[in-house]
């Protein structure tokens, strides 16, 4: 019913209808923002056209519509990654009007921006040739350069925009490069021939080394080790707000990049065996590893939180990664899951983070002591939050960390091993990761602060913290809310 | 369908969530609240236990609770003569430590009623979870209370053990998940759905091949054997116990630990019998050494809890050989020996704690003749020492005797007499140690080195606590029959599906 009407107002172009409410949210934001003038308004439009975008969204996800214009896709997998997108890009904006580190720019730049990232997001969820997907990340990340810069009086966050563009441009750089060299060898752009290659030729040295530069590109996206050296500078550098959504929603990007096209490039290869597949199932593998590796135990060291949360955002990318090694679909229903909860779970911790700021406390961890006594609800808030990222039942992240590693052990009928070892790679991690996250709640429960006085942050934080915590205890015990859309998703790889 | 046995999960879940919000001006009546949910519960095990709702095997619930294209995993309760016990203990010790507690004034003690009402969940959660999955959370959810129990209620280092506690279990746990895995994802055929249930995984495993059986049984193994603990796994027990707060400890070693053991008879015996057949000896290996060093362990102490602590090591292992002669007599007596060892153990670390608050230090070399000083609290302390050391008439007795004839037994089949030594090293440092630390402790001259003129004897709300302990160790050690018939039902099922 919904759908039609929605099919009705967009014809053809139903496949890009989120997308068009974005653009045109991107379009009209400057506008509104010079004849408004007050921030608020701007604010309200912003607000409205996400919801618009995201109710369009939705209603395209649960009545499992199909369809094609031009390239772009519509299944339940664009639709499940775009609600994904679009749920962190509300998060961002709810909370945008009442941070103090948001409100001082240019709102009408701001909110422009972030619609501009999103939509970028959007098509390349929405994209099965290697030259749109490009396009999608290239949108996508200029526009993060420029949120970084955004906080133009902090030293800091100048350093990290100059950081991130640098580090950026090369990474472009690689991936063209290799997208190049597939081209020249394999003949095609569009990733279902690029899987027929694979499947069916050998390897050639040409193909590896554009495979490599693309990988490396990419990797600098999702900051994978050894491509991760410029996230935690420039989460930390970046408003709070902008930081949760590079490292909830650009990262996720990121990996929806993996998936669509290295898995759906190699998946068939893989499963058949093939030296082609399992080579790349093995740099995968490699890469998850010394990537949840270093991300869990860098993390410890860090004094600053929003450092921490991005060390342990790379980490949880190493998670994710585990599904590039195992290659199957239920590992990459695990993966999108985990995507799913990471988003409230690192969200949620990334909002408290800029929540407390406007309270006037500090990035430093030693700033949280005491917490529990001046706001109990933002204590045990975080405190559920970083249990879920450790993965501790029978909260969200434990459900989605317990299907990862399921798929990491094997399939029903075959647990082979192969990757059994990634598995206890991935659970030794997470036991190193409680120690983090634990030294956080014990700042927050058992030392005393300098004060008791009570915190009050703005209401709207409160509000998007509840939905995150709602969302986190909810897909705990209750994940088929999502993981069937997921287990759908993965019949639309190809 | 009935839901009694939701019912013990509920009650104190809706008991800590109270105690949690009883912050404040209410904080004061926290402790009566964890009573008085407490106090259901108990009444409802017990109830259960002499089955007044009819046979409590028929009281079993099964629900789907998550249903992907991969897997199924229930919400499934159950309750047999194995668990049925450990439900009891687990609601038994839960009432008498909040009541135990009643003196005692801390800054947010209704943090601290709430831990404890959190922790009765998760164990209630796992001695009666019938599928992999709900077992798997509920053995995390008793994690995380006891973790801060330590941590914010604790002596001087309990960040270091708290953290130490969490790691040690929390790594071996989840090395318990990867079993977990492997075991269901073989237990079907290529394609299938794997059903996380008990019933279905216990059906599927026995086709498979025995060395696949046996490296999962190594997994879940040593899941279990952390948590019992066994050496070269046990370093964070005593560290744990040490700085835990009385309440904790009696918690901790009087139910948490026989997680581990119940784990291993449920999990490991039950659903992959050929694999325990292939580890026997390790089993017995792992179960005597854990004994002897345990017991070695404690001669060494002079910090009272620390030396209770090692002789939980050794009395666990015990435990351990009874399961490792896979015999009728071996299961039977080492499930007996877990109650027992439950009802000692809580005596033993009301009565040691006690030690600390009253006298105030544990070390056996500065304590002496407080027998003349605290007679009641001296005289609780030799029937916990007593009951400990398996003195014949006390419950102990019947835990520790038979596994060692069973044990007897598996010696004579497998005609290695030599290991009979062990057994009677074991018994002689138990008793030496015990009756050591109670002369040095109790008798002699009173002692100098401490002051002594504050010293009072036990409170009215700690003698009773004390007196229903007694009263159970002395009832079930001349009716031992009133444990061993739930067992027997159970090991009796063992032996005709032909597991032992």
């Amino acid at each position: 019913m919904a759908a039609d009407i929605i099919s009705s107002i967009f014809g053809d172009m139903t496949p890009l209808a989120a997308m068009i409410f974005l653009l045109i949210g991107a379009l009209i934001m400057p506008a509104v923002q010079m004849f408004g003038k007050k921030h608020t308004v701007t604010w309200c439009v912003a607000l409205l056209m996400v919801i618009l975008s995201f109710v369009t969204d939705v209603i395209l996800l649960t009545n499992d519509v199909e369809a094609t214009y031009l390239g772009v896709k519509l299944n339940t997998y664009t639709t499940l990654m775009s609600m994904l997108f679009l749920i962190v890009l509300f998060l961002v904006v709810l909370v945008s009007n009442v941070s103090t580190e948001t409100t001082k720019n240019h709102a009408g730049a701001y909110y422009a921006l972030l619609f501009g990232a999103t939509l970028g997001m959007l098509f390349v969820a929405s994209s099965s040739s290697l030259l749109t997907i490009f396009v999608g990340v290239e949108l996508t990340s200029i526009s993060s350069y420029a949120l970084v810069a955004l906080k133009r009086k902090d030293g800091r966050a100048s350093e990290a925009a100059v950081k991130y563009a640098i580090i950026g441009g090369m990474s472009t750089a690689l991936t063209l490069y290799g997208i190049s060299m597939i081209y020249g060898i394999a003949g095609s752009l569009e990733i279902n021939d690029l899987a027929n290659y694979v499947t069916f030729n050998d390897f050639t040295w040409m193909f590896g080394v554009g495979l490599i530069c693309m990988i490396a590109g990419y990797g600098f996206k999702i900051a994978a080790v050894p491509f991760h050296m410029w996230a935690p500078d420039v989460y930390e550098g970046a408003a709070t707000p902008v930081s949760m959504f590079l490292a909830t929603g650009s990262k996720k990007m990121g990996l929806a990049v993996f998936i669509q096209v290295f898995m759906a490039m190699f998946i068939i290869s893989a499963t058949a065996g093939s030296i082609f597949g399992l080579t790349v199932q093995y740099i995968f593998a490699i890469i998850a590893a010394i990537t949840m590796t270093v991300g869990n135990v860098v993390a410890i060291a860090q004094p600053n939180i929003k450092r921490m949360l991005a060390y342990s955002s790379i980490a949880q990318a190493g998670y994710i990664l585990i599904i590039l090694a195992v290659m199957t679909p239920q590992a990459e229903a695990a993966g999108i899951f985990h995507m799913f909860t990471h988003v409230f779970m690192k969200g949620g911790a990334f909002l408290i983070v800029g929540g407390l700021i406007c309270a006037g406390i500090g990035e430093k961890i030693s700033d949280y002591k005491g917490l529990a006594k001046r706001s109990p609800f933002l204590a045990a808030a975080m405190m559920l939050f970083l249990f879920s990222l450790a993965g501790i039942p029978p909260l969200a992240g434990f459900t989605s960390k317990f299907f990862l590693f399921a798929s990491a052990v094997g399939t029903p009928g075959a647990a082979d091993g192969t990757w059994i070892w990634l598995a206890f790679i991935a659970i030794l991690n997470s036991a190193i990761s409680l120690y983090y996250y634990a030294r956080v709640v014990k700042a927050m429960y058992i030392e005393k602060g300098e004060t008791t006085e009570k915190i009050k942050i703005p209401t709207i934080f409160t509000v998007a913290i509840v939905v995150c915590l709602v969302f986190v205890i909810v897909l705990g015990v209750y994940p088929d809310l999502i993981f069937g859309y997921c287990e759908q998703a993965t019949e639309f790889l190809l | 369908m009935s839901m009694i046995l939701s019912s013990l999960i509920l009650v104190p879940l809706i008991g800590a969530i109270i105690a949690l919000f009883m912050g404040g001006s209410r904080e004061a009546y926290s402790k009566y609240v964890a009573i008085g949910f407490s106090a259901i519960t108990l009444i409802i095990a017990t109830l259960l236990m002499l089955g007044i709702f009819g046979d409590f095997a028929d009281l079993g619930e099964s629900f789907v609770w998550i249903d992907t294209s991969a897997f199924i995993m229930n919400y499934a309760l159950s309750v047999d003569g194995l668990s049925i016990l450990m439900v009891f203990l687990t609601a038994l010790l839960c009432l008498l430590v909040n009541v135990f507690s009643l003196d005692e004034h801390r800054e947010n003690n209704n943090y601290f009623y709430a831990l404890i009402m959190a922790m009765e969940v998760g164990l209630m959660g796992v001695y009666m979870a019938a599928d992999y999955f709900l077992f798997y959370i509920m053995w995390e959810v008793t994690l995380i209370p006891m973790y801060f129990m330590i941590s914010w209620y604790g002596g001087p280092r309990r960040h270091y053990s708290a953290i130490k506690f969490f790691i040690y279990t929390h790594v071996a746990s989840l090395v318990m998940l990867i079993g977990i895995f492997a075991m269901g994802y073989e237990s079907v055929a290529a394609g299938g759905v794997v059903d996380f249930s008990f019933e279905a995984i216990k059906n599927g495993i026995g086709a498979v091949a025995v060395e696949t059986q046996s490296l999962i049984f190594a997994l879940l193994f040593f899941g279990f054997m952390v948590k019992m603990p066994s050496v070269p796994f046990h370093t964070w027990l005593p560290d744990a116990h040490t700085e835990a707060p009385t309440e904790g400890s009696v918690l901790l070693a009087g139910v948490m630990l026989k997680m581990g053991s119940y784990g291993i008879i449920r999990i490991c015996i039950e659903a992959l019998p050929e694999a325990a057949a292939y580890w026997q000896w390790v089993i017995i290996a792992i179960a005597l050494v854990s004994i002897i060093y345990g017991a070695y362990g404690c001669i060494a102490q002079t910090d009272l809890k620390k030396m209770v602590a090692f002789s939980s090591i050794s009395h666990m292992g015990m435990v351990m050989l009874g399961i490792g002669c896979l015999s009728d007599a071996g299961i039977t007596f080492a499930v007996f020996q877990m109650f027992a060892h439950g009802l000692i153990t809580a005596m033993l670390f009301m009565v040691c704690g006690m030690t600390g608050h009253k006298v105030g230090t544990r070390e056996i070399p500065l304590l002496g003749g407080l027998a003349g000083k605290m007679p009641i609290y001296a005289t609780f302390m030799m029937i916990a020492f007593m009951a400990s050391l398996g003195l014949p008439g006390l419950v102990g007795f019947w835990g520790e005797f038979p596994v060692i004839m069973a044990f007897y037994e598996f010696i004579l089949d497998n005609d290695v007499i030599w290991m009979l030594l062990f057994c009677m090293l074991s018994l002689m440092l138990t008793a030496g140690y015990y009756l050591w630390a109670m002369q040095r402790t109790l008798f002699g001259p009173e002692t100098k080195k401490i002051d002594l003129s504050k010293a009072h004897d036990v409170g009215h709300y700690e003698f009773a606590v004390l007196l229903v302990l007694a009263i159970l160790v002395a009832l079930f050690g001349v009716w031992p029959d009133g444990a061993l018939q739930f067992i027997d039902d159970y090991v009796d099922l063992l032996a005709f599906t032909g597991v032992i």
